[in-house]
């Protein structure tokens, strides 16, 4: 536990990166990666909920009696979901339309409820902060490269821009669901490959 | 290191004809010949490059996982070249390159090495390759489209195609005996019917497939079919013309008996392939897609392991809880 | 039971804080939430088929109860030189992917189809999803009249469905029938509404 601030900020984007490590949050992982954006909105979102509930949840852990923990975590979630839901709706409404039904679910990701119960409960207001921002900057990168791969083989764009010319027939396999099943599979394998050494 | 004086029992499947792996894939490349040779004198030069580029980059794939993986290299016991082959023979002959290649990357890598090579993989490999690309490029494996440029002395369409725009009425130009004898548009190796029955009845013969999946799926086909066809002649074609067309035939001997993703018992064989030839007339009659063989197949490779829980009883009084 | 009581305190407190801030905050937004919607999801689908009037439709609608629906709906009027001539509206339909919405723009003084465009969709990338650029297959609607039963040719209709996509073509068949049948059962009110935009 004699971590400082900076590792257990780092710790996020390597050794427990959600959804590689931490195999966590499937949900939106598998269903909003179908573009880079998608999938960096997507990841900023999850980083705002993750990073302000674990902050409200650090300071309030000694007023929350343990026995309903787990309801007052689901309402501070809740809250700054909604929060983000309606700040997009206002002003990044085409996400809001990309990421659809995803949006409100990040209330039952379990990424967000694990590191409020497991970290930020029992832990200080700083490294909460830190471990809320590493887990949700390595969420955004892990969702990133599933979202780059799949959008440049199943659309042949990377943010919307032509990646192989207009002669490439896009795999369109890819951005169906099956595709992002053996994306992240193939991702996962690769990582550990590279985990091992 | 094993205990050399413990016995060590494998799990089912306990069957075994005493042959070799390679044996069973070179015995079944050579069942192939006569339908593979009947596609190559139909569709000439293009279909040989399609052929030899999927049996070599289905080759290659293989090696290369073989070498990513630090396994011994298993080219030569021929699976890899009869995914390649098997691949090739569903496809139109012309086709481009790269979706080839695609095509057996997702048979080798995805469908069987992933999982551990020969004998794991829970679906067969050519099925699920060519099921992902009739998702991702349904505009290249269109046979009427991919035949345009083909002279043909009998009506150049892929009966399933027409039987689907116009129902039965569009099917007057097609025989049981010319379909048999593979006038009909379709895929590399898979429209030459007699052909690929001799291949069946041979592997049969040898004992490299079990007669019941073929058998059963095939009357699987044939019974719903006929279903449907007494239901309504009008509307719905005949179980001949079902069992002769599309991959009913490639399906049946060759694609539905692979080893791993089959049953091993008696009862659950005639299950697997009653089942798959149901589908495949449901799909096709009732469905979206145009042939239902591929998709049957992978439903029935998902459900196998579950039927292959049926087993016979014992043949004495059990003894039940009470 | 001091316990209990602060349970409850703590539940309520926390409760009555996050209601309170969403509330406010939902009052705040609710406005550019609508009119964001309105840009977004039913706009350039409007200006796409409504192309050349000298209004903005998205700004002059009226709205009707349809009966047997409990929301009433939106209708989009195009004024062109001068004189309210077109109307739009949406309808739905399920594809290949869910359901997807057609706005669908009716000339009032002739009765025929004007255009078609797709405002809500998930259809397959690559496939069904090319609805949403292939005016060559939407084109095919435009001067059909108001009793039109559109159909792919499959179905023995006369549109010749996009390629490889058959599914999402028949749905948008059906969502422009329903929006046919749509426009005849209320023919008589959506002429005298329109008649009260006179750019």
């Amino acid at each position: 536990m004699a971590k400082t601030i900076g590792q257990e900020f780092v710790k996020g984007l390597w050794e427990e990166i959600p959804p590689f490590r931490l195999v966590l949050g499937l949900c939106p992982t598998l269903a909003v990666t179908k573009s880079v954006e998608n999938g960096i909105g997507m990841g900023l979102a999850t980083t705002f909920v993750l990073v302000c509930a674990n902050l409200l949840v650090s300071i309030l852990s000694g007023i929350i009696p343990s026995k309903i923990r787990i309801a007052c975590f689901i309402i501070i979630i809740a809250t700054f979901v909604t929060v983000v839901e309606l700040m997009m709706q206002a002003y990044a409404y085409q996400l809001f339309q990309n990421l659809g039904i995803f949006i409100p679910l990040i209330v039952v990701n379990c990424i967000v409820l694990g590191r409020a119960e497991a970290f930020a409960s029992k832990n200080r207001v700083i490294p909460s902060l830190a471990d809320g921002l590493g887990i949700g900057v390595g969420f955004t990168l892990s969702l990133t490269a599933i979202s780059a791969v799949r959008e440049c083989l199943g659309n042949g764009t990377l943010l919307g821009y032509s990646v192989f010319g207009p002669a490439f027939e896009p795999f369109s396999f890819m951005v169906e669901a099956p595709g992002a099943f053996i994306c992240l599979g193939l991702l996962l394998c690769i990582m550990n490959i590279i985990g091992q050494k | 290191m094993p205990n050399p004086t413990k016995l060590t029992v494998s799990h089912a499947p306990f069957l075994h004809d005493g042959s070799e792996i390679s044996n069973k894939q070179y015995n079944i490349i050579a069942a192939t010949l006569l339908a593979v040779i009947a596609g190559l004198l139909q569709y000439g030069i293009p279909a040989l490059g399609v052929l030899t580029l999927s049996v070599g980059s289905a080759m290659a794939w293989e090696l290369l996982m073989n070498l990513l993986t630090r396994r011994p290299v298993s080219i030569g016991d021929g699976n890899a070249a009869l995914i390649g082959l098997l691949f090739a023979m569903l496809l139109p002959a012309v086709v481009p390159w790269w979706l080839v290649v695609t095509g057996t990357f997702v048979a080798v890598v995805i469908g069987k090495q992933i999982y551990g090579g020969i004998g794991g993989n829970p679906f067969n490999p050519v099925v699920v390759a060519y099921a992902i690309l009739m998702i991702s490029w349904p505009m290249f494996l269109d046979f009427n489209a991919a035949l345009v440029d083909y002279q043909f002395d009998f009506t150049a369409g892929f009966p399933l195609v027409l039987y689907k725009a116009y129902g039965t009425a569009g099917l007057e130009s097609f025989s049981p005996g010319g379909l048999l004898l593979g006038q009909q548009a379709g895929g590399i190796g898979a429209t030459f019917g007699l052909g690929l029955i001799i291949g069946g009845i041979y592997l049969i013969l040898r004992g490299f497939i079990r007669w019941e999946i073929a058998v059963s799926f095939l009357a699987g086909i044939f019974i719903t079919a006929l279903c449907f066809n007494l239901y309504n002649p009008e509307v719905y074609a005949g179980p001949v013309f079902h069992i002769l067309t599309g991959y009913a035939l490639i399906g049946a001997f060759f694609l539905a008996p692979e080893d791993s993703s089959s049953p091993v018992h008696f009862t659950p064989m005639l299950i697997y392939g009653l089942l798959g030839g149901f589908l495949t007339v449901l799909i096709r009659n009732l469905g979206a897609h145009v042939d239902g063989v591929i998709y049957a197949i992978l439903i029935i490779n998902l459900v196998h392991p579950i039927i292959d829980k049926i087993r016979p009883k014992a043949m004495r009084r059990v003894m039940h809880h009470a | 039971m001091r316990e209990m009581v602060k349970m409850v305190i703590v539940l309520t407190v926390l409760s009555s804080l996050s209601g309170g801030l969403l509330a406010a905050l939902k009052n705040n937004t609710q406005d550019r939430i609508d009119s964001q919607v309105l840009t977004f999801v039913k706009g350039p689908a409007i200006e796409n088929i409504l192309e050349g009037a000298t209004n903005d439709p998205v700004n002059d609608r009226f709205s009707l109860k349809v009966e047997g629906e409990e929301e009433e709906r939106n209708f989009f009027v195009g004024v062109y030189d001068g004189t309210p001539r077109a109307v739009a509206f949406e309808t739905r339909a399920s594809g290949y992917g869910g359901d997807m919405g057609v706005m669908v723009a009716f000339n009032v003084e002739t009765g025929e189809i004007m255009g078609v465009s797709v405002t809500t969709h998930n259809e397959t990338p690559g496939v069904g999803a090319t609805v949403e650029t292939n005016t060559d297959f939407k084109n095919q609607f435009a001067g059909l009249p108001a009793d039109a039963e559109p159909n792919v040719k499959k179905d023995g209709g006369s549109i010749n469905a996009m390629s490889g996509a058959t599914i999402t073509s028949r749905a948008v068949c059906k969502a422009v029938s329903r929006a046919t049948d749509l426009y005849q059962q209320l023919q008589s009110q959506i002429k005298d509404q329109v008649k009260t935009f006179t750019g």
